[in-house]
């Protein structure tokens, strides 16, 4: 048995192709992949979509409407599927529970677990089911088998809808809709802190991170709205809202712009500071990330998209509605998949050169395995499946015209 | 007059927020393991784990019992800093039964600490696998107990 992890130590002697120039034994191989890359982009999903929710609540803009109940939908079934990536990475994830038993503050890890039970309980599910409460009441009366029973469940007895029970589920649910957007901002926030407090690695370590990871993840999170919302409509064979349509498409632009102009901004402080390590920096993102970077993020992922969105706003009258929806949907895919490349950009760029600034590399993408593309395909497709379900059950094609958020409408007036 | 009283929602939203609390405290009780916090922020109970594990090294020192030439080559030598078990890989087994033989060891072994590696100290004696004797045997040229020995 001895001899055995003896000479499995001893396969790894000989020299390494995938290294260029000065690396170190240690970094060597990429010990953060596909799972890590994923994690920060679903939660980034979640994050992005209860902001726009927030916008019909908080800021009530009134045309996105439509999106209500569809965005809060999305957010919880990306956040449930959140922490899959991390559990799987660690391994061992029947241990998962443990770090909440006996947390620590210099833990992250415990405190992701508690900002995550947080974001899901004390504002997702509670407003969704303040949103809900009405309807879960009415559908309980109406709908027959298991599935009114489970309405009947959700209402956990709360049974008033007097004038005043509404208001009052109302106002509980702007509160916590307040409390939402800086949860929404912290669970996100986590996790450009967990790269950016990486200090001795100038790929990552940034004050900036935090907030380029929570502007990426509203474009996202947006962006994911709006392809949700066209497929929804297509599937259940009905026209779209295009006001709402035009609604989003105008957040999706701006909130790009703004992303954009960070990221950009960052670029430009580190060139002009231009401190030791920009020249490993700008050969990183020149070669090893000239695809992934140049290419996916910035010119496929922004640039396009900018123009495309840039072009419905100031033309908005003279292209017709239907090339407009086009537009919205191919950005959309355009940017999510920008902002995934992004996540892989941070994550594997950040490991791909040496600590010594003077060598790189090389990150060999699995097919099968624990870290393989296969799982992540599998996570990034469950949050859909997931949606699906709760489509079905939460929001009916039956009652989905009449049901969507009713509350903030008739408040508002 | 009717006295104020709690709205039904918001009743049932405090009996849950209670609920999983207690739930929270109970799971507590339960899952924290029985040693915790023994010492400090961890099991107390993984320190005996820890020391319980069977020992896989020997030392040097038992080698010296039965191969005693072999150490006494072994410290004359530049790989006297080098234990016999950083080579022959942990042989505790061996030690207290010799019909265990150790793994036999091939010439791939020695470029584990002498393949030219930037990250290697300078003063660490290195070699470029294609400009040394390519295509030979370490050991047919070089001692493993006396490097700096030729045969
Ligand atoms: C109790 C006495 C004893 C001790 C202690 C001992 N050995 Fe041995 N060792 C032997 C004997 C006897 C042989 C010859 C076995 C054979 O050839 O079948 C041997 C053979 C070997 C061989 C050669 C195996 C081969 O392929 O021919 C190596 C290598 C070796 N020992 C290494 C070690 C190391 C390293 C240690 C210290 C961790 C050690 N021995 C401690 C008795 C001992
Ligand atoms: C630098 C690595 C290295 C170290 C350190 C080392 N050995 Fe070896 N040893 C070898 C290699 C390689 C062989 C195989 C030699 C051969 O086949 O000619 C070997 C062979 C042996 C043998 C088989 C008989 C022989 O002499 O060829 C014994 C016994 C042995 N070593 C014991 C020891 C003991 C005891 C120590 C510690 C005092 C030790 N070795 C330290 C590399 C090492
Ligand atoms: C566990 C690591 C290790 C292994 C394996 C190892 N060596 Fe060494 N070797 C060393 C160290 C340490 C030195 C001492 C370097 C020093 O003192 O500067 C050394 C020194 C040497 C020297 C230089 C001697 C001199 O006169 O300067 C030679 C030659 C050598 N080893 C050959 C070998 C051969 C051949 C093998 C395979 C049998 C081997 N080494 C396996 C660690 C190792
Ligand atoms: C054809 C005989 C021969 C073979 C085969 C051979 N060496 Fe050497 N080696 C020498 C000689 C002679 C020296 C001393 C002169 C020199 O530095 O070239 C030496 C020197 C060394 C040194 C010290 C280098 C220094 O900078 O002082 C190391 C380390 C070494 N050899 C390791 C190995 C290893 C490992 C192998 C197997 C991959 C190997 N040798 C194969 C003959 C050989």
């Amino acid at each position: 048995m001895n001899s055995f992890l003896f000479l499995a130590q001893l396969g790894v002697e000989t020299a390494a192709p995938h290294v260029e120039g000065f690396a170190y034994p240690n970094e060597q191989h990429v010990l953060w992949s596909i799972l890590i890359v994923i994690y920060p982009y679903i939660t980034g999903l979640v994050a992005g979509a209860f902001i726009m929710a927030s916008l019909v609540k908080v800021f009530n803009v009134r045309a996105l409407a439509p999106v209500y109940r569809l965005a809060l939908l999305t957010a919880l079934a990306f956040l449930i599927c959140a922490p899959m990536p991390l559990l799987l990475h660690l391994g061992h994830p029947e241990r998962c529970l443990q770090v909440m038993m006996t947390p620590h503050l210099s833990s992250p890890m415990a405190m992701f677990g508690f900002v995550y039970a947080w974001y899901i309980m004390a504002v997702l599910l509670l407003e969704l089911w303040l949103e809900y409460r009405h309807d879960f009441v009415r559908w309980g009366q109406t709908e027959p088998g298991l599935q009114g029973a489970l309405y009947r469940l959700l209402t956990l007895g709360a049974r008033d809808v007097s004038p005043e029970a509404l208001k009052f589920d109302e106002k509980l649910s702007s509160i916590v809709t307040l409390i939402g957007i800086p949860s929404a901002f912290l669970l996100h926030g986590y996790v450009g802190f967990i790269f950016g407090s990486i200090k001795a690695n100038p790929w990552w370590g940034n004050v900036l991170m935090p907030v380029i990871f929570i502007f990426s993840a509203i474009v996202s999170g947006i962006a994911l709205c709006v392809f949700i919302y066209t497929e929804l409509n297509w599937f259940r064979g009905r026209e779209v809202d295009d006001e709402c349509l035009d609604e989003m498409g105008k957040f999706l632009f701006y909130a790009l712009l703004l992303d954009f102009s960070i990221e950009g901004l960052d670029w430009l402080h580190r060139l002009y500071s231009a401190d030791e390590s920009i020249h490993v920096l700008k050969q990183l993102a020149a070669g090893k990330l000239f695809n992934t970077m140049l290419v996916g993020q910035l010119f496929c992922g922004t640039l396009i998209p900018l123009l495309l969105l840039g072009s419905t706003q100031v033309f908005r009258q003279q292209i017709p509605r239907f090339v407009r929806r086009r537009i919205y949907y191919f950005s959309a895919l355009l940017i999510m998949a920008g902002v995934l490349l992004m996540r892989w950009n941070v994550v594997i760029g950040g490991q791909l050169f040496s600590k010594s600034l003077r060598g790189f590399t090389t990150f060999k993408f699995e097919l099968a395995g624990q870290e393989g593309w296969l799982v992540g395909l599998t996570l990034m497709v469950l949050p859909y499946l997931i949606l699906w379900l709760f489509l079905r059950v939460f929001l009916p094609a039956k009652y989905d015209k009449v049901g969507h958020s009713q509350g903030p409408l008739h408040s508002a007036v | 007059m009717t006295s104020p009283r709690l709205p039904p929602q918001l009743l049932r939203l405090v009996l849950l927020t209670l609920a999983i609390i207690g739930t929270y405290s109970v799971a507590r009780v339960f899952l924290t393991p029985a040693t915790f916090g023994q010492f400090g922020h961890y099991r107390g109970a993984a320190l005996e784990e820890a020391a319980s594990r069977p020992p896989v090294y020997a030392g040097a020192k038992a080698c010296d019992e039965c191969h005693g030439d072999t150490f006494a080559q072994l410290t004359k030598a530049r790989h006297r800093s080098v234990s016999c078990e950083a080579c022959h890989g942990p042989n505790r087994p061996h030690v207290k039964n010799p019909d265990i033989v150790p793994a036999k060891l091939t010439d791939r072994h020695c470029v584990r600490c002498h393949l030219a590696d930037a990250a290697r100290p300078a003063k660490h004696r290195q070699i470029n696998l294609t400009e040394h004797y390519p295509n030979e045997k370490c050991l047919e040229c070089h001692v493993a107990h006396q490097p700096n020995q030729s045969k």
